[in-house]
């Protein structure tokens, strides 16, 4: 066939007939690649599914095993959050596998000495076995005590059943530090206690508070993705806003950027609302037939609903003075919202400015209620239902009165007591320690407490009042340093697990399994529980039958419509697709809004008034709610509203907020801050590496004397640490940030005595009603 | 003829840096001591940095400002200024258009260092090092072209490397193909900071041939070379942000 020349080619034989002797020169090193090409390689190459576990979103991978070594890891292009993509964390993760500080195996450690000794696993085994066997036999099995990080998948429920055996309801998950505040106000609004899932993909409008969806979220690869699409991947392009102090990388790709005062969002929210229903803007249908307390009720005296309650407090023009936004500003965004749907409000995981006390549980509220208000809740473009695949119900536990008596006492973190509202206290354990409570044996999963909780060091004296501490790090970080068993977990690339796929709304599955051989003499710490289990003999050994973690896995995914073998090698299984529930349909009211409350009505209401909180704090007077740092009273206490935020630390002695943000780059995990090429990498945004820098407004540096790179002091009520300054426009004049993940003492070469850790002067009270950690309400002071 | 080109669409980078990390570990670029990381010796052949670098008085003041960020790969100009002013050959473009780099025959002159207008040729300045074990994970490949190293294989000091295009995975792709016995396609190949790309932001393919997606994306009105009048004809794409 004859070809035609296009004009593209008649340009390109124009070029070359036009083109300088330069030209002609570089055309005569031309050579051609085929003439002697060779490529040597391996000799045996596989490729193995499995999933990542750097961050919370548990993408899936495939590595590349060449002659036995595990050398590169790509995205799963099965896998629904990443879809064939890889953060640098995951692309890095060889440097975790292959890290020469790594631990090799178990130790034990002499505290008068300090000495360390390697010890066999039978020996670890029965040393903890005999622990939990003379707790039990005093009849104080809670004085067991189990902290654990990012534990997901079925890990969380075998955890949790092994101490429920033993008899021990002190089972303590770190999301106090981070996700806990968002759960919590969806918790308190629709009645679900989890991370909305939103639907990005079919959104028009997203607006962010805080959320960090493009760095460190919950699950910013899924966040990634569908922000992506929503921008340049489909024919109509979606308007996303950043509502941020910070200029984050999510702010600054936004379409718009509103920086706020910190720790006013729940106003500008509740601004937002008052002009959506000013304006008739509301979702009338849902508003009136699916949401409580939006109208005036009467229920044993009259209350004011929603409505008259944000209409009444939430005038624009009020709202700009307390956020610093312009009124018309305000407005404006209320129109888009409401006048542009789908559209939805993304409230903050990780790394957002909810954890400032109280308040910030109203504000995520007044976030989620902002998708009610337009109808964005179970919708297109809106908040989608996490749904999970359904598990094997696990055996019933043999009935044993050791246990029974010992899960009846209250939780060491004071989750439902001192807490009354917490399902987790993480940080508060040092307290509880410190204040006396006796725990005998304490063993850290995933955990590394004394470096990533607010004021840390707590634990480092809490931890000698313990007794028996065991640690299952797989490097000797700040927390294993002072435990007396180290059993080092091989790392998410040498054993089997799993992980539940998040943030699509349908149910999914994603396992991990060991591409290679463990590298050293390290136990999966699901097979040394069964281990423990069958020393103990008794209840407990008869409530894990199975021989390896492995098989209790098998076990648990039997159901989920993928054999064992078609898991392994697709690494993933999920169905697809989400079904988005009828408005009060009985799916709706089992599954979507309401299920899950412990209190109030499960009558498939989504609480604008939330009837949950009111279980809490209707009967409390005036002085009983400022004591929890609520001013509101009555119908007012019940609902989202603006509380200001109490900084520690005097505004004209600590002029900034300290806010300790995490990075996409190192993340939120200890051992990553031990990968060489994510030190390398952390300060890409400043021109940063391998330490750590202290982000500051330009104006507000001049004002102190302070220019580019100088060493300064940051002081809060709390301590004192140095680091460099680094100017940055895109910041809220009273702000500073400080990246999370560095200033370790331990861990390995790569992590210790890099930059200093901001959390170490970070108020480390717990609020009162949730024990929540604090993380935005300490101020500091910056000097030369 | 193939002529391969990568489009990199700026607004749905995210400046993750994925590309940077996965390029590092299908090239064998280890990670350099802190000291020489911040005299700028660390070598990532496709690197990611706000732009411009350093705040100018003019970029407006709070909260009246937007930050940039760009990824960097090699450019392969079709019109290479670090081509012409190698002395031995050791750079060279070959019929598809890609800049290679030949580690066997490059003396370490750094005149392509100083030639290259994107600044995205690296000098050797030490020996690569992977601290104890970390070497295990070193990619295994080894392409030579007429008899001298190039791409992932471990460069000696005193040599300058660059982005190759993974070559290396083209070439593997061919032979996979030659193997199974049937024609290779183009889309059997992407260089793996395109595989990885956290916001799929970048898109690899033959702009010879008008219906890959490289060619359509080509034909945008937010398409872009960078530094457009250095005369080098570069080939790899941006689309702008907006």
């Amino acid at each position: 066939m004859a070809k035609t020349l296009s004009r593209r080619d008649f340009l390109k034989i124009g070029g070359v007939a036009a083109g300088s002797a330069a030209a002609l020169a570089a055309l005569k090193n031309v050579m051609s690649a085929k003439a002697s090409t060779e490529i040597k390689t391996a000799a045996e190459e596989k490729i193995v599914a499995s999933t990542c576990h750097l961050c919370s979103a548990g993408c899936g991978i495939l590595v590349r095993v060449a002659d036995g070594k595990a050398v590169k890891l790509e995205g799963n292009p099965m896998h629904p959050v990443n879809q064939g993509s890889l953060c640098p964390k995951g692309q890095a993760a060889p440097e975790l596998l292959y890290n020469p500080d790594r631990l090799i195996g178990p130790m034990k450690r002499d505290r008068a000495s300090g000495q360390l000794t390697q010890i066999q696993w039978a020996e670890a085994i029965q040393q903890v076995a005999e622990k939990l066997n003379s707790l039990r036999d005093a009849g104080h099995p809670e004085q067991a005590v189990l902290m654990h990080g990012d534990t997901r998948g079925q890990m969380r429920s075998f955890l949790a059943r092994f101490m429920e055996a033993v008899g021990s309801p002190n089972v303590v998950s770190h999301e106090s530090l981070n996700v806990a505040a968002a759960k919590l106000g969806t918790y308190l609004t629709q009645g679900i206690y989890g991370l909305p899932a939103y639907d990005l993909e079919n959104a028009n409008y997203v607006i962010s508070f805080g959320a960090n969806l493009l760095e460190a979220g919950p699950n910013p690869q899924r966040t990634i993705s569908g922000y992506t699409y929503l921008r340049r991947g489909r024919a109509t392009r979606g308007k996303v806003v950043v509502i941020d102090p910070r200029q984050s990388i999510t702010a600054s790709k936004a379409d718009e950027w509103i920086p706020i005062k910190p720790g006013t969002d729940a106003a500008l929210a509740l601004g937002m609302a008052n002009v959506i229903i000013k304006s008739g803007l509301v979702d009338a249908d849902f508003v009136k037939n699916y949401c409580f307390g939006f109208d005036n009720f009467t229920s044993k005296g009259d209350h004011k609903g929603f409505r008259d309650f944000v209409l009444d407090n939430y005038d624009p023009a009020k709202v700009e003075q307390i956020t610093g936004i312009p009124a018309t500003t305000i407005a404006r965004l209320a129109g888009e919202f409401a006048g542009n749907g789908p559209a939805v409000a993304m409230l903050p995981g990780k790394g957002g400015l909810l954890n400032g006390g109280f308040s910030g549980v109203y504000t995520a509220m007044a976030v989620h209620i902002l998708n009610a208000l337009v109808g964005s809740i179970e919708s297109k473009g809106g908040v989608m239902t996490q749904h999970y695949m359904p598990c094997a119900d696990y055996p019933k536990l043999p009935s044993d009165s050791v246990a029974t008596a010992g899960l009846k006492t209250n939780r060491l973190d004071g989750a439902g007591t001192k807490f009354p509202l917490g399902r987790n206290s993480y940080q508060s354990i040092a307290d509880q320690i410190l204040e006396g409570a006796s725990v005998e044996a304490l063993f850290l999963y995933d955990a590394n407490p004394a470096f990533e909780t607010p004021g840390g060091k707590r634990f480092t004296e809490a931890f000698k009042k313990v007794p028996f501490v065991v640690s299952f790090s797989s490097f000797m970080d700040e927390s294993a340093e002072l435990a007396d068993l180290i059993l080092p977990e091989p790392t998410f690339l040498e054993r089997w697990g799993d992980d539940h796929i998040e943030g699509f709304g349908y149910p999914g599955i994603s396992i991990y399994q060991p591409v290679i051989e463990p590298l050293y003499d390290t136990m999966n710490t699901g097979d040394f529980f069964l281990k423990v289990a069958e020393s103990m003999g008794g209840t407990v050994a008869k409530a894990f039958a199975w021989k390896s973690y492995e098989e209790v896995l098998q076990f648990r995914l039997k159901d989920i419509g993928a054999d064992w073998e078609l898991l392994k090698e697709l690494g993933v299984w999920f169905n697809p697709g989400y079904r988005f529930a009828k408005r009060g349909s009985q799916h709706w009211i089992d599954n979507i809004v309401g299920s899950e409350r412990m209190n109030a009505p499960r009558d498939g209401y989504f609480d604008l008034y939330s009837r949950e909180l009111n279980c809490f704090l209707g009967e409390m007077k005036k002085e009983e709610l400022a004591k929890l740092g609520i001013s509101q009273t009555g119908d007012g206490a019940n609902m989202p509203h603006y509380e200001p935020t109490t900084f520690m630390g005097d505004k004209k002695k600590y002029p900034f907020m300290l806010n300790v943000v995490t990075l996409m780059s190192l993340g939120p995990r200890s051992d990553a801050a031990n990968m060489p090429t994510l030190q390398e990498i952390s300060g890409m945004t400043v021109r940063e590496t391998w330490d750590s820098w202290l982000e500051m407004n330009p104006q507000s540096a001049a004002k102190l004397g302070l220019v580019e790179n100088d060493q300064v002091k940051i002081e809060s009520p709390f301590g004192r640490i140095s680091t460099k300054v680094k100017l940055v426009a895109g910041l809220h004049p009273d702000v500073v940030n400080l990246p999370f993940n560095q200033g370790h003492t331990a861990v390995g070469r790569f992590a210790k005595g890099r930059g200093v850790n901001g959390l170490e002067i970070l108020n480390p009270a717990s609020e009162p009603l949730t024990g929540l950690a604090s993380f935005t309400n300490t101020r500091v002071k910056v000097s030369k | 003829m193939t002529d391969w080109c990568m489009v990199i669409d700026l607004e749905k980078c995210v400046a993750c840096q994925g590309c940077s990390i996965a390029c590092r570990f299908e090239n064998n670029t280890p990670a350099v001591s802190p000291q020489e990381s911040k005299n700028g010796r660390a070598i990532r052949w496709n690197d990611v940095f706000p732009l411009p670098l350093h705040i100018a008085p003019d970029q407006g003041e709070y909260p009246n400002v937007k930050t940039h960020y760009i990824t960097r790969p090699c450019m392969h100009c079709k019109n290479a200024p670090c081509v012409k002013v190698c002395p031995v050959q050791a750079t060279f473009t070959d019929e598809e258009g890609i800049v290679h780099q030949n580690y066997n025959r490059c003396i370490g002159c750094r005149f392509c260092t100083v030639a290259c207008p994107y600044g995205v040729r690296y000098f050797n300045w030490f020996e690569p090092k992977w601290e104890e074990t970390l070497a295990e994970y070193r990619n295994p490949d080894q392409l030579s072209v007429n008899g001298s190293l190039e791409g992932p294989a471990v460069r000696p000091t005193g040599v300058v490397e660059k982005c190759t295009y993974c070559v290396h995975r083209l070439v593997k792709a061919r032979e996979q193909a030659k193997v199974e016995g049937r024609d290779f396609r183009p889309d059997e190949y992407v260089p793996a900071c395109v595989q990885t790309c956290t916001g799929k932001a970048r898109f690899f393919g033959d702009l010879d041939d008008p219906d890959s997606t490289v060619s359509q994306l080509s034909k945008s009105l937010r398409a872009i070379h960078l530094l457009e009048d250095s005369g080098a004809h570069p080939k790899t794409l941006y689309l702008a942000e907006g």
